[in-house]
């Protein structure tokens, strides 16, 4: 999981590295899953979201296509 | 999750967030008084519930998502410690747990250019860099440390 500076950097990097473009988040939207994942982390009620939950927070930060859903077999 | 390992994870989690290093098993059960081995028993119970990863000595603490144990190229400084992340995810993860304000450091893994964004209480400041994952969802755990 890595950052880039923009689609044509990441285009270039997966062209070297022979790895598909996958879909991209925004770094709010990334922020919004670091939350939903991590901001209770250091508390006793900590627990991590589980396949349903996830499937509602990528929906929730419009990340839909199904390379997001943790139950998707259409990816190889 | 038996009482045990859970106090583990936690005293595990709260020690990352409050050195910004890994702890050893041994200080770990000087923190709860309890003997290394039975931590070192809880840490391999923890790794099979994907709490943590462990290095090849199948002691230290590699990963305790989204702290890492080893040095990386994804940094959060919070309160003026860094913490090293295990990825770009991560990053904005421990910022996340320790609190919500920090500072995400991390690169370009094309063009190596540098990223140094400041999350405060709104979230990350304005940028139209792009967060990258080779490795869907459904799979994130396959490899792990890959991922």
């Amino acid at each position: 999981m890595l950052f880039f500076r923009s689609e044509e950097r990441l285009e270039e990097w997966c062209r070297t590295c022979g790895e598909p473009v996958r879909p991209t988040a925004t770094l709010p939207q990334l922020w919004g899953l670091a939350k939903a994942w991590y901001s209770t982390r250091l508390r006793r009620d900590s627990r991590r979201p589980q396949p349903d939950e996830i499937r509602s927070i990528f929906g929730r930060l419009g990340l839909t296509d199904d390379f997001w859903d943790p139950r998707a077999d259409t990816f190889g | 999750m038996p009482d045990v390992d859970l106090e583990v994870k936690l005293a595990v989690y709260r020690h990352f967030a409050g050195t910004a290093r890994r702890p050893s098993a041994g200080e770990i059960g000087a923190t709860l008084g309890l003997p290394g081995d039975e931590v070192l028993a809880s840490f391999r119970r923890l790794v099979g519930k994907r709490v943590l990863v462990l290095d090849d000595d199948g002691a230290s603490i590699r990963m305790a998502p989204p702290f890492s144990g080893i040095p990386t190229q994804h940094v959060a400084v919070v309160e003026g410690r860094e913490h090293f992340a295990n990825c770009a995810w991560d990053v904005f993860g421990i910022v996340a747990a320790c609190g919500g304000r920090g500072t995400a450091l991390s690169r370009c893994e094309q063009s190596r250019e540098p990223l140094e964004l400041e999350i405060g209480n709104d979230g990350p400041e304005a940028s139209d860099w792009l967060f990258h994952s080779a490795v869907p969802a459904a799979r994130w755990w396959d490899d792990i440390v890959f991922t």
